[in-house]
């Protein structure tokens, strides 16, 4: 979108109030940049994202690094916003109308993007368990010449990996201790390929009947875009933060394994398109909702760049270790091309390993983050309340 | 060996030895703290090793006929157990050795055939094949026997003896203060658990037999590049079985919204709970777990930590969530204790936690330890903020009947009872609260140096404390329309106050100058009741004209009537006051009897001439008996009562 329409409309935006307002003083003056400069680094943040190229794997949509540039996103976004809200010349604003409504409704998100952050920070576990597996297919198929038993090896861990990758959310939720208690009634059954083990699923949950489709849902309550006068004042900072934290927190639960995810995608945000710096993300939520429609149905560990390809090569190496088996044998070809694709699948392997761990703190800064500007707005919203005493 | 003695190298003999010593020069060169020249050493040797292998090779394929004959009895020992239901290690420690061998035999073929050319042989590439083939499923074999002892000799294990749970009484802040009952309360008994008394509670995780077998499964896998299907599975039951463990702590996950809403009582549970099992998981299990893997997986270089860290990550982080939240609550006032329990106990297990996540990796955790002690300490801090502004704050539209120990008193004084319990905590906490107080910390040691601790944060604070009560107190009293009942009122309670510091290790934060003071305080309030109440009372007993020997009948009848009825007056309204502590009651009505009935004996001993007259309605035994009524609680009347 040329920068000039954007100015064009928020500079009529402004015009139309300075109509309506009848005094403005410097502070006001003061205000509106900041909150144009607000929206319209949200916007060029956004569009930035929004414009990762696909063919560059490393930065693709939902990739390990997308996240944490997003995340990143988040971090210096709320810092801007805090600023407006905090450092503003008159504190007292916070606590009249309508932000006496929209903080503590601000209030409240936070703390629901709180258990999501922690949800998503066990998901991560679960793709470090991935990642391990794969590394295992990539170390047994690397082996040259590929024989029976690495075949097996892999194919016995590749079953592993698609199986758990594969888990819906309402299994995930369910995995109790019980059922996955490591019984062996299998044994004397005459199988050279049994199913492994080793299956780990989400097992430490956020709490009993967590749904994080439903707390990002809940995320949207209330989440309405500011109208009229309303629109120019500290109620536009908050909504938009607002429709940022809800998105960021929709991204990652759709990117990583999450206790129940039913709905995810039915979830709308009220952000209306003629709103410049909301384009780009509804033009996200867009993309993203589309591939989250497809995985769902056939019931998906998340739509992690990494984990997808993963996912894919891992299907392909199935077939080849399958054909190996009923073969007994393989061509030279076919097994250059399994080596290709092991090496294939070793990158997202060696991804994982580099960005998992600063993506799992990267979500803890910004659980970190959130609990810090929620904090600093109760005392604030404390310290109003005591120097103004309430009028009886 | 003979072989190459006798110069007619057989080639089973030379593969064999060639393999074994290449296995073991392998097995050297991956130990870690090798020094530059043996490792140099090594790799010759590897090198040359190799150069044999290539020779025994271009020699001719006789020694892969004993190769295939090993492989096969190998093959027959693993095969076997594909088809029996039995685990292995249950079938008694001869099949595991036995199972053990084979699997090494096999593996070490594969080695040895490895260490060979196999571009050209064709026999040879499926001998090797073959060999790999049955490592698998061995492998799959041990991965399967390694889960099935890890779950079958897991041992849970009581956490009762370790820790005497704390069972102190919550003390809340309720407006009403219906909660706040004066008993002393079964204090520093809960408390009396020491840093070190848990230090060496390390408990088998898996029964101590089978660790051997644990380590010679990981020890086979891992040589045959097994390592990681290890790992993981060794890892998921650890997981699995911690996690098992915590809920069986009774601690259930929560998620920061569920906190946030809970109730006091229900949350102040939950945070004794999180105090108790937070040591137990620390200390206990996973400092078990810590060593656990170090037997099994010490001398593999990071595996051991990567192992642990896996295993103890996501439970260390639901028990920090907890923290986290109850830190990002309400700062009320009763948390304030529960809060400092929660900060000790992080305090104390950080070095602990430093320990077992002293590895890179770990240090996430760390950190994670490090951010939300530094938070439940400014929660702590707000607490404390919120006790004192409670307590300022707290307003009553009402006299309090009787003029008794207000209860605010009994819930502020019995609360900062237990601060002392907390004294370093607090001081540490406090510190940079006030500037003027910063500098000075005091150790735990009481009673060494009263002077020094009369001076540190903690005794400024509730010295603070304290004096926001008095003037919330004074506030209260002016409620009282009756000067004297004011008096009593704020007598009665800076007595109790005085009483609860000098009781408690209080008095050695509020020092004796403190003690002093605010005895001459009460005292001094008791003086400003007597004259309050008693002066216009003997006022009637007066000898107007000292000179004259009496006064006149009428006079003597007028000042007799004025007496009575002042004195029953008093009488009826002052048995409804209150004097809780009988000790203070006692006091008062000595001295105002020495007052009031020596007043009045000398009154009527000077007038003895009128005395039979029907005008002296009271007796001065009457009278000295009447005192003894007051301040009693229950409202009296002396007016209907003629006792004498």
């Amino acid at each position: 979108m040329p920068a000039t329409d954007y100015q064009a409309s928020f500079l009529g935006r402004i015009s139309i109030r300075r109509n309506q307002v009848i005094a403005m003083d410097g502070n006001h003056e003061q205000e509106l940049q900041d909150l144009e400069l607000f929206s319209k680094h949200v916007s060029e943040r956004f569009a930035e994202l929004l414009s990762s190229p696909d063919d560059v794997p490393f930065d693709a949509l939902l990739s390990i690094s997308w996240l944490r540039k997003l995340l990143d996103f988040f971090l210096c976004c709320e810092a801007e916003f805090k600023g407006i809200l905090m450092m503003g010349n008159d504190p007292s604003q916070i606590s009249k109308p309508p932000l006496d409504r929209l903080i503590p409704e601000f209030l409240d998100r936070s703390v629901k993007a709180l258990d999501v952050c922690n949800a998503v920070t066990n998901g991560l576990e679960s793709v470090r368990h991935y990642q391990k597996l794969a590394e295992i297919v990539v170390s047994a198929l690397e082996q040259k010449p590929i024989g029976d038993g690495q075949s097996r090896r892999a194919k016995k861990t590749l079953t592993s990996l698609i199986s758990a990758m594969n888990v819906d959310d309402k299994e995930c939720s369910a995995a109790k201790a019980t059922e996955r208690s490591w019984s062996f009634s299998r044994r004397g059954v005459s199988s050279k390929d049994r199913v492994p083990e080793h299956f780990r699923s989400v097992s430490n949950h956020v709490a009993k009947n967590w749904s994080a489709a439903k707390q990002i849902q809940a995320m949207t309550n209330n989440l309405v875009p500011p109208r009229g006068a309303e629109g120019s004042g500290l109620a536009s900072p908050v909504y938009t933060m607002s429709v940022i934290m809800v998105f960021v927190m929709w991204a990652l639960v759709a990117a990583i394994p999450c206790q129940e995810r039913n709905g995810l995608s039915a979830i709308h945000f009220p952000a209306p398109k003629q709103l410049n710096w909301a384009q780009s993300i509804i033009g996200l939520h867009e993309k993203i909702g589309e591939e989250w429609k497809k995985k769902e149905k056939k019931g998906t560990a998340g739509l992690l760049d990494e984990m997808q390809k993963m996912e894919k090569l891992g299907n392909i190496l199935m077939d080849f270790t399958d054909s190996f088996q009923f073969h007994g044998d393989i061509t030279d070809q076919k097994a250059e091309e399994a080596a290709a694709h092991a090496a294939e699948l070793a990158e997202p392997c060696r991804r994982m390993e580099e960005g998992l761990l600063p993506l799992q703190m990267q979500i803890r800064e910004v659980f970190h983050r959130i609990v810090k500007t929620r904090t600093e707005l109760l005392n604030a919203l404390d310290q109003v309340g005591k120097s103004s005493p309430p009028l009886l | 060996m003979d072989g190459c003695q006798s110069g007619v190298p057989t080639y089973e003999g030379d593969l064999h030895v060639v393999a074994a010593a290449h296995h073991i020069v392998k097995a050297l060169g991956a130990t870690k703290n090798l020094s530059d020249d043996l490792r140099k050493i090594l790799i010759d040797l590897d090198s040359h090793l190799s150069m044999i292998t290539s020779n025994i090779d271009s020699k001719g394929g006789r020694g892969l006929v004993d190769v295939e004959e090993r492989l096969d009895q190998a093959e027959r020992k693993i095969m076997r157990w594909e088809t029996d239901p039995m685990m292995i290690w249950d079938s008694g420690p001869k099949e595991a050795s036995d199972y053990l061998e084979a699997v090494d035999e096999t593996g070490k073929l594969v080695d040895g055939l490895r260490g060979l050319s196999v571009h050209e042989n064709r026999k040879q590439k499926e001998i090797l094949h073959r060999a790999m083939n049955i490592l698998q499923m061995a492998m799959s074999r041990l991965e399967e026997e390694l889960i099935h002892i890890l779950v079958r000799h897991g041992q849970q294990f009581e956490p009762k003896h370790m820790y005497s749970r704390s069972i102190r009484k919550d003390i809340v802040y309720d407006e009403s203060f219906v909660s706040v009952e004066d008993e002393p309360i079964k204090e520093t008994s809960s408390r009396n658990y020491s840093n070190d008394e848990s230090g060496e509670c390390i408990v088998d995780l898996v029964h101590a037999d089978v660790i051997p077998d644990i380590k010679s499964i990981a020890k086979v896998m891992f040589s045959s590049n097994y390592g990681p299907e290890f790992c993981e599975a060794f890892i998921s039951v650890q997981k699995e079985a911690l996690e098992q463990y915590f809920s069986f702590l009774g601690t259930e996950n929560l998620s920061i919204e569920d906190v946030l809403k809970m109730e006091w009582t229900c949350l102040s549970s939950k945070m004794n709970k999180w105090t108790w099992s937070m040591k137990i998981i620390v200390r206990v299990y996973l400092a078990s777990e810590k060593q656990l893997c170090d037997q099994v997986l010490g001398g593999l270089g990071s595996v051991s930590s990567y192992c642990f860290l896996e295993i103890s990550k996501a439970t260390i982080l639901c028990l920090l969530n907890f923290g986290e939240a109850v830190a990002m609550g309400p700062h009320r006032p009763e948390k304030l204790l529960r809060l400092l329990d929660m900060y000790e106990t992080l305090a104390c297990l950080l070095r602990d936690i430093d320990t077992l996540f002293s590895e890179e990796a770990g240090s996430f955790i760390q950190l994670q330890f490090h951010e939300l002690l530094e938070r439940l300490g400014e929660s702590a801090i707000a607490a404390f903020e919120a006790f004192r502004v409670a307590i300022s704050s707290n307003g009553s539209l009402y006299p309090f009947a009787g003029g008794g120990v207000h209860p605010l008193n009994k819930y502020v004084m019995n609360y900062i009872r237990m601060f002392p319990e907390y004294c370093n905590t607090l001081n540490l906490l406090l510190k940079n609260q006030h500037p003027g107080v910063a500098d000075q910390v005091t150790e735990p040691d009481y009673g060494l140096d009263a002077s020094l601790l009369t001076s540190c944060p903690m005794a400024y604070h509730l010295r603070s404390i304290t004096s926001c009560l008095e003037s919330n107190l004074h506030k209260k009293s002016q409620l009282y329309k009756d000067e004297a009942l004011q008096h009593i009122f704020l007598m009665n309670n800076i007595h109790y106050l005085v009483q609860k510091v000098k009781g408690s290790e209080l008095r050695l934060f509020f020092g004796d100058e403190w003690i002093r003071k605010h005895n001459a305080m009460f005292q001094q309030h008791a003086m400003n009741y007597e004259r309050a109440t008693w002066s216009s009372v003997v006022s009637f007993l007066k000898d107007d004209n000292p000179g004259s020997s009496s006064m006149s009948k009428s006079t003597f009848k007028e000042r007799c009537k004025g007496f009575s009825v002042a004195f029953e007056e008093v009488y009826k309204t002052q048995t409804s006051w209150s004097i809780p502590d009988p000790e203070l009651r006692e006091d008062l009505r000595i001295s105002t009897s020495l007052k009031v009935v020596l007043a009045y004996r000398t009154f009527l001993g000077r007038n003895l001439a009128y005395t039979d007259d029907k005008c002296v309605k009271h007796t001065v035994e009457h009278v000295e008996n009447s005192l003894l009524d007051l301040f009693e609680g229950s409202s009296r009347s002396l007016r209907n009562s003629r006792r004498w």
